[in-house]
């Protein structure tokens, strides 16, 4: 029985011996380097195999290797999986059904998506949602990064000053929003007062900063101010990782501030910059608890005029338990930050080359 | 080799492990068992005061029901909100329990803000196992009904031989393709509470209980100050699309399922002159301030404002305890709904709260008969005795309400709580729940000026219209 097995083995390691030397003269015939690295990883794997089979191993040392590595990963990667991944897969599908959350799901082909243009409030939260994208991003970039360079100086009380300007950040959403509605408060906030006293606005005149056309202005502000402080930290970071000697160089060279910024700061914090255009872009088309916070009034329900994308979809999940209609707005809304990215990315990798 | 065995072995437990916790909540069996152990207690306890029970009750018509129930001793798991500051919750499951020793309520407290959304989500999917839930408004009615999480009660209403017309019709709001799926406990309706030391102040006259919107409105604008500093408000409107917009469905003829919103123009055009005239606050602000219902009326600037009967109790007991400043508030008064020319006093709006069994529940008898006590002749006591509104509204009920300590003594607040006409401010339609967003959305619209009110009611018009229209 023994040597049966072993004879077994054998055969087989000299069956695997026989196609691997194949292999090996394809790979020097090959000319196509593509094909000659797959070649070349076909290969590697027999010699695995081979190795395994002569040391009697039920795996190879590499796939014993890769074992090891995966149950590391598993603890965290099953809880992806588990709350993240199959969810997200399942809304794909969603998105092409009709379900209530209790009842059978049905499938409806695409009705969800011919649904979408003639949806007022669809329409609306995307308007919305975009303005907001549009008018937010570069703002903020602007502001964190002008705040990053005064910072980087070596000005009296930095460490306190850049403390002030991360506070926003760290500070809970709903206690500033409430500060917020103060200071903005149509009738007896500070800065309508101001606009009535100092600027002489006629008071019927005097915006309404949270209704109208007025309040995606207010939730741009009100974003740049909460967020402005976190990415500043990551360009100083940045900053610091420019070599003064290109400072040095420059300032040899005759350069003033701006050329200084123009041709030292700003190409090197190009990663940087990549790195914070993309966060911010993904975060604010996600927006939802500043909207709900500052626009929602007293009920937390969003007119119009400032609904955005993320509430509709909750909107149509748990209060009208549509869940395929719901999700195939969550894909719009995917469908969009996904290809924004890759845009970004593209126009990066553009650069880089 | 061995590391490489623990290694798997490690694995294969955390993946068990994982999944083990995502699947049945083994928790279920541990209650169980209690109860088993408890039985034989509580099944001693249930003999002695049957009889009581059976004397106490044999008035009543369930007189049949109570010999029938052997005493199983039976746990009920009972969906509620707000435990803590609502008395009535454990008045009632303290008065039940009393009078049905075996069995016991476990109330579990879902919080009031997104209370319909929770049970909702709770219900959703087999893993339930709430077997009473409260119904706290017809939007989430409509949605639980719609995902089959409730069971039909017609058969055991029959069986019970319950007269529906004690409910003054409001039974026939929420009724859904001919079945009745919950049964209301508490109906609060809407009235005008007035602050009379500024009617005494400005030598107005007080508001009566037979008021047509223009002696209102008329009336708000008399008793008004625009003074700045010393500022007195008319009237005030909460943000609530209840508080002006339904206004015009106390006429019987109209009603917000209807598609078609021209009948509320009269209204908003008088909320929003006032406003204009400085007579009541303005919405932006109230909206911006969140500035709540109870605080403007308490901070007596407020001379009238139109409010549900729970915020009877809540002036009560807060007066009483401190927290609203009496000088201020102390001498308030109620009159009923003004009403549309040519159309009866006493039309106003209700709020119901209710009572559901669930599908999945395994005692569905006892259940209902939880439900039917709580919305019955008993329950209506418990109700009133906590200064609340049953739905099983009568004299004796009404009696109660107005002889409890703190309530106005002249007779006219008295005579505000028998109602004429109820229409439920959102009463049962399939698609409630989005009609009832959007009508939301477009009075938060026209009362932030952001559209005119033609413009809001046309937009109102096309949206429901297309709702409607699916």
């Amino acid at each position: 029985m023994v040597i049966n097995m072993d004879e077994k083995k054998a055969a087989q390691v000299e069956k695997l011996e026989k196609e691997s030397a194949d292999l090996m003269q394809k790979i020097r015939e090959e000319t196509e380097i593509k094909k000659k690295r797959k070649l070349i990883a076909e290969r590697e794997k027999k010699q695995r195999k081979i190795t395994a089979l002569r040391n009697n191993r039920l795996i190879s040392r590499e796939a014993k290797r890769d074992l090891v590595a995966y149950s590391f990963i598993a603890p965290n990667f099953i809880g992806f999986a588990v709350f993240t991944l199959i969810p997200i897969v399942f809304a794909f599908v969603l998105a092409f059904m009709e379900w209530d959350g209790s009842n059978a799901i049905t499938f409806v082909g695409l009705k969800n998506f011919v649904k979408l243009p003639s949806d007022t409030f669809f329409v609306a939260a995307l308007k919305n949602t975009i303005i907001y994208v549009v008018g937010t991003v570069p703002l903020t970039m602007i502001a964190s990064l002008a705040l990053a360079i005064v910072l980087n100086q070596k000005v009296r009380a930095r460490g306190f000053f850049r403390t002030v300007a991360f506070f926003p950040y760290v500070a809970s959403l709903v206690a500033i929003t409430a500060v917020w509605s103060m200071i903005f408060h149509p009738s007896k906030g500070p800065v309508n007062y101001l606009l009535l006293t100092v600027f002489g606005v006629a008071q019927e005149n005097l915006p309404k900063w949270f209704s109208g056309n007025l309040v995606l202005v207010t939730l741009i502000l009100f974003s740049v101010w909460k967020y402005m402080g976190y990415y500043m930290v990551i360009y100083l970071a940045g900053l610091q990782g420019i070599s003064a000697e290109l400072y040095e160089a420059g300032s040899l060279d005759g350069a003033n501030t701006w050329q200084k910024f123009r041709y030292i700061t700003w190409p090197q914090l190009r990663s940087t910059t990549f790195f914070v255009v993309v966060m911010l872009t993904i975060n604010c088309f996600k927006v939802y608890d500043i909207a709900v916070m500052l626009a929602g009034g007293g009920d937390g329900k969003l007119s119009t005029s400032a609904t955005v994308l993320v509430y509709y979809i909750y909107q149509n999940a748990f209060n009208y338990w549509d869940l395929g209609y719901s999700s195939a707005i969550a894909m719009v809304l995917f469908l969009i930050v996904l290809v924004v990215t890759l845009i970004q990315f593209r126009y990066e990798k553009n650069l880089e080359a | 080799m061995k590391k490489k065995v623990v290694s798997v072995l490690l694995t294969a437990a955390m993946l068990t492990g994982l999944l083990a916790g995502c699947g049945s909540n083994g928790g279920d069996t541990q209650p169980a068992a209690d109860n088993a152990a408890d039985n034989t207690q509580t099944e001693a306890a249930a003999d002695t005061t049957q009889t009581e029970a059976a004397q106490t009750e044999a008035p009543a018509d369930n007189a049949a029901d109570t010999s029938a129930d052997t005493g199983e001793a039976v746990t009920l798991k009972w969906a509620i909100w707000d435990k803590d500051t609502t008395p009535y919750w454990q008045a009632l499951k303290d008065a039940y329990e009393a009078a049905n020793p075996n069995v016991t309520l476990e109330m579990v407290d879902l919080g009031s803000a997104d209370y319909m959304t929770v049970l909702a989500t709770e219900l959703s999917g087999s893993g339930s196992d709430f077997d009473v839930v409260t119904i706290k408004d017809v939007p989430g009615y409509a949605t639980l009904v719609s995902k089959n999480t409730l069971e039909p009660l017609d058969s055991y209403i029959s069986a019970a031989g319950i007269d529906l017309s004690q409910y003054g019709g409001v039974d026939k709001q929420i009724t859904v393709n001919g079945s009745l799926y919950e049964l209301p406990f508490r109906n609060d309706f809407w009235v005008v509470f007035y602050n009379k030391d500024i009617f005494d102040a400005a030598g107005v006259a007080y508001p009566t209980n037979d008021m047509t919107f223009d002696e209102y409105d008329a009336l708000a604008r008399q008793v008004a100050d625009p003074t700045f500093g010393s500022q007195i408000y008319g009237t005030h409107y909460h943000t609530w699309r209840s508080a002006v917009q339904l206004f015009g469905v106390l006429d019987g003829q109209h009603s917000i399922l209807d598609g078609e919103y021209d009948f509320f123009k009269p209204y908003y055009e008088m909320v929003l002159n006032e406003e204009n005239d400085q007579i009541c606050r303005n919405y932006a602000d109230l909206s911006a301030e969140g500035l709540h219902y109870s605080a403007a009326f308490s901070g007596g600037d407020v001379a009238m404002m139109n409010m549900g009967s729970w915020f009877i109790s809540t002036l009560i007991s807060n007066i009483q305890s401190g927290e609203y400043d009496a000088s201020l508030c102390g001498n308030w008064g109620m009159v009923k709904y003004p009403h549309a020319e040519g159309v009866e006093a006493g039309s106003t709006l209700g709020t119901i709260t209710g009572l559901s069994v669930t599908s999945v529940s395994d005692n569905k008898d006892e259940a209902f008969k939880f439900v039917e006590w709580v919305s019955g002749a008993e329950g209506a006591k418990v109700m009133a005795e906590t200064g609340n509104f049953p739905a099983l509204m009568n004299d004796e009920v009404a009696g109660i309400i107005s002889s409890l300590e703190g309530f106005p003594t002249d007779a006219e607040s008295k005579e505000a709580l028998s109602v004429s006409n109820l229409y439920l401010e959102v009463p049962y339609a399939e698609n409630v729940s989005e009609i009832n967003d959007i009508l939301d959305t477009y009075h938060k619209s026209i009362m932030n000026q952001e559209m005119t009110i033609d413009e809001g009611i046309a937009k109102m018009n096309e949206e429901v219209g297309k709702v409607l229209g699916q």
